[in-house]
């Protein structure tokens, strides 16, 4: 989403143009939150799932919370006031309608991880999917929750009765986020047929020599069993031309030598 | 987004309860086992390995030791499972099914399992599509291509939001491992193979329409539930109850009977179209086909309802009532048959034009059904409804069951149809045919050229209805049927022919109102008045005709007496060949011939003309009520009126009669 690089040098436009850019700030690092929780999200119940993948949910998942609870906040007394400017309020109600989706995206996701709690409970391992996944979510949540180093300081406790415990938390931040959704709803008005998105359609790619790299790794799997095949047939021929381009050379040679 | 306000939402957006996907489950998890699940074995790619994947034949191995199926139902079994989603083929995906060699599989995570609580998200397919346009720029197939435009334009309120995601997502795979990084794609690509399925595959997913009411959730126990289920109770209640004995003997003798006409139980001849592709057996059984199959045929002799309800057998049984002369039976029962299927806008036409061909007096095609279901029926096509005519319809159709369809089947136009129906050969085709054929497969006509065939069908049969053969007035008395609508046994029949029920069966003229359009007004409203004099009296009649009934009855005898070559005037004069045979009584009736010299417009007071002066509880019952002389007064005063159609009862009061 473009910065709102409103350079007028108006009073009240000046506090609007700082809260956009704060708003804009948090809805960023929300939406970061809710894609690194999506990601943890679907390690759960697989090989890789373990007290600290919970950990890491959980602390995400408060994170998220955090963060929209502020963004909420925000939002709403902007929006509410009535004296707000119609090109900020467009902005507004665009920052309105991310926000209310990356919350749905974040309810779904906690909703699923809940859930999958209940059936996947860490107490039997073998019943854990074998994904094919090795690596846990740690990195990810680093990203998530902004901290530099992948050692998480909080080593996992791994107390019987925490499982309920957290359930229940769950449970209970579950209902808060629903709360909220519903209360913004009821708050404000936002018609979301009249927002317009600045942004292209198509997202530019963003790093050209990774996607290759993983591009021919897709590539790969898709035809392990061919390249082999594919590899016998193309040394042939490049055998073959290699001998047809030496003849030619030295029947050249040759006629360049006798002539 | 979803506002969820269930009270004044009554959008359908649950889905139903896919029940298998719960086993489908406890499948997996059992498959899965490190220990007794399948043999699972590292992905050796170009830089790395990944472990925990499982071959086809690994697969089916272990699905067929596990269940004790044959190979070929774990092959089924396999590639649902796939096709559900909870295995994904690494090779190939694109083809959701299990090959029994030595391609490779994996397990899907959890997450991305398909469940029922959590609608598969239009966002979220925004994202992943974006996603992959974003890895890799013009990755996107043509139908994702189109599915991205079309997202981009429904939720276009969305779309920062989405590209943001979509980019963070992106950078939040980017801090995995390599391998996990491909895991998760491969995953993530599979979800939308099964979720979001390419054009021209079926999806396992496909579970029709969404339900207003969410299965998954409690029912909540208000009175209205309680309610619903004591209703539900008190109907099993009252049931009724059958021995065991009973009806196990008839579901065996429905097997028994039905066996070796069910496609599935046994071979379909000549081939079955679903399997081998060839429409054979369609083109041989279509409806209206000449020469039917020896099985369709025997079919027919299994009950009435089988004859029936084959369109073929139908027009078999209506030739064959033809040549008995009883062709409106069932010409009744299909008029019945449409009323009740037919839209409601022409309800009220259909009504009325089968009432004025089968039911009422004077009805060309008058069927033979007792008084008290004529009552009944009448005073139900005051306000006429979808049933009101199925009390006469069940009477019809018993009529025919046990009188008509034994005849019909000993008769020689059964036996010629069951010499000449057609007994085709079973097809063997190899392989190689049977692929050809899959290629030669062309669509069938579409449903709105059949329904316009058929249309038109129905339009030529009714252009050409058969002028009924029924209505042989020479033969019949023209005494009226009154004695079969009253069921008032004090009328003496002396003077009626045995022969009542062909009365009302005027002479060739198919309809009445161009029969009555044709003749003079008095002459009909004489036979009217005819057979509406005669006619019996109702007993549910109105108290105060009742005084009047009984002094009727010797009137009405009178009437008969004095009317009683009115009918064969009648007839004389509608038919155009009868005109000179007008007075010749001698056949019909030995009653006084001095009837044709009376004045013409004697009494107009009839049944259906009496929608002006007679108070609305008489009106749907014979004349009898009034006196004759009354009626003759009354007679007298309408002259004129130009009533020259059957009326029907039920028509509102207008002082013009000019409506039918």
């Amino acid at each position: 989403m473009p910065l709102v690089n409103n350079k007028v040098g108006d009073d009240c436009t000046v506090g609007t143009d700082k809260a956009l850019a704060d708003g804009e700030a948090l809805l960023q690092s929300l939406i970061k939150v809710v894609a690194c929780y999506r990601h943890l999200a679907s390690c759960v119940g697989g090989c890789t799932d373990s007290l600290q993948l919970r950990d890491e949910l959980r602390q995400t998942r408060e994170k998220a919370q955090k963060l929209a609870a502020s963004i909420c906040h925000h939002l709403t007394s902007h929006l509410r006031d009535k004296s707000l400017p119609e090109e900020q309020r467009k902005e507004m109600e665009l920052l309105w309608v991310a926000f209310s989706s990356s919350l749905e995206l974040l309810h779904v996701d906690m909703c699923k991880v809940f859930s999958m709690g209940d059936i996947f409970s860490l107490a039997n391992t073998a019943t854990l999917v074998q994904t094919g996944l090795q690596g846990g979510g740690s990195e990810v949540a680093a990203r998530a929750l902004s901290l530099p180093d992948l050692n998480q300081a909080l080593t996992p406790t791994p107390a019987a009765g925490l499982e309920s415990q957290e359930r229940s938390t769950m449970e209970q931040e579950i209902s808060q986020i629903d709360h909220m959704i519903d209360d913004m709803e009821m708050k404000v008005n936002v018609l979301r047929w009249m927002v317009e998105p600045h942004g292209p359609q198509y997202a530019d790619p963003l790093s050209s020599a990774d996607s290759a790299s993983l591009a021919l790794l897709s590539v790969d799997e898709e035809q392990p069993a061919q390249q082999p095949l594919c590899q016998r047939k193309q040394i042939f021929a490049f055998l073959l031309l290699f001998t047809v381009v030496l003849l030619a050379s030295t029947l050249s040679v040759c006629i360049v030598l006798f002539s | 987004m979803t506002i969820r306000n269930t009270l004044r939402d009554h959008g359908q957006r649950y889905r139903p309860r896919i029940a298998c996907l719960k086993k489908a489950e406890k499948v997996l998890l059992e498959m899965q086992d490190p220990k007794t699940g399948v043999k699972s074995q590292p992905q050796r790619l170009v830089i790395t390995t990944i472990p925990h994947a499982i071959t086809g034949e690994d697969i089916l191995s272990w699905l067929a030791d596990r269940f004790q199926i044959d190979t070929q139902e774990a092959r089924n079994f396999g590639s649902m499972l796939v096709a559900l989603g909870y295995i994904y083929p690494l090779q190939d995906h694109k083809r959701l099914v299990i090959k029994p060699d030595a391609s490779l599989y994996r397990f899907q995570t959890p997450y991305f399992w398909p469940t029922q609580q959590w609608p598969v998200e239009d966002t979220d397919y925004a994202i992943y599509l974006a996603k992959r346009n974003i890895r890799k720029k013009g990755i996107l197939e043509l139908h994702e291509q189109e599915q991205y435009n079309r997202l981009h334009k429904w939720m276009n309120h969305k779309w920062d939001f989405i590209v943001m995601q979509a980019k963070e997502q992106y950078r939040a795979a980017k801090e995995r491992k390599k391998p996990d990084r491909v895991v998760f794609d491969c995953q993530e690509r599979a979800y939308w193979v099964v979720h979001r399925p390419p054009p021209g595959t079926v999806s396992a997913m496909d579970y029709g329409l969404d339900r207003r009411i969410d299965p998954n959730a409690d029912e909540e126990k208000t009175p209205d539930f309680y309610g619903r289920i004591m209703i539900f109770t008190q109907q099993s209640i009252m049931r009724p109850r059958v021995k065991s004995s009973v009806s196990i003997g008839a579901l065996v003798k429905y097997c028994a009977t039905y066996n070796g006409h069910d496609p599935f139980l046994s071979k379909c001849l000549p081939s079955n179209p679903w399997i081998t592709d060839d429409i054979t057996y369609w083109n041989l059984n279509m409806p209206n086909v000449e020469i039917p199959t020896k099985m369709r045929v025997e079919r027919w002799t299994f009950s009435f309802g089988e004859l029936l309800s084959d369109p073929r057998g139908r027009d078999d049984f209506r030739l064959f009532l033809k040549k008995e002369f009883s062709g409106e039976n069932l010409a009744f029962w299909e008029g019945c048959e449409d009323l009740k299927w037919g839209t409601a806008a022409t309800m009220r036409e259909k009504a009325e034009q089968i009432y004025k061909s089968f039911l009422a007096r004077g009805a060309p095609r008058w069927i033979n059904i007792d008084g008290k279901t004529m009552e009944i029926t009448v005073n139900g096509l005051k306000h006429p409804h979808r049933y009101v005519l199925d009390a006469a319809q069940t009477h019809i159709y018993m009529l025919m069951k046990k009188d008509s369809f034994g005849r019909y089947l000993k008769s020689p136009v059964f036996k010629d149809t069951l010499k000449k129906a057609v007994c085709p050969e079973e097809h063997k085709y190899s392989d190689a045919q049977l692929e050809q054929n899959a290629k030669n497969r062309r669509p069938s006509l579409s449903p709105i050229v059949l329904r316009q065939q058929e249309k038109e069908h129905r339009a030529k049969m009714a252009a050409n209805a058969p002028v009924d053969i029924t209505q042989l007035c020479r033969y019949t008395t023209p005494v009226p049927h009154l004695a079969v609508y009253s069921g008032i046994s004090d009328f003496p029949s002396a003077n009626a022919s045995p022969s009542l029920p062909f009365l009302a069966h005027s002479p060739a003229c198919p309809s009445p109102i161009s029969v009555a359009l044709d003749s003079t007004s008095a002459s009909e409203r004489r036979a009217e008045a005819g057979e509406g004099g005669a006619a019996g009296i109702p007993e549910a009649r109105a108290p105060a005709a009742g005084s009047v009934s009984r002094s009727c009855m010797p009137l009405s005898l009178r009437r008969l007496l004095k009317r009683g070559c009115t009918p064969s005037t009648m007839f004389a004069s509608l038919s155009p060949k009868y005109h000179s045979a007008a007075g010749t009584s001698s056949r019909i009736q030995p009653i006084s011939p001095d009837q044709p010299s009376q004045a013409p417009p004697r009494r107009i007071g009839n049944f259906f003309q009496i929608k002006v002066d007679i108070p609305p509880e008489c009106r749907i019952y014979p004349i009898e009520s009034e006196d004759e002389d009354e009626e003759e007064n009354r007679a007298a005063s309408r002259g004129g009126v130009g009533a020259k159609e059957i009326i029907c009862p039920w028509e509102s009061l207008t002082p013009q009669n000019g409506t039918g």
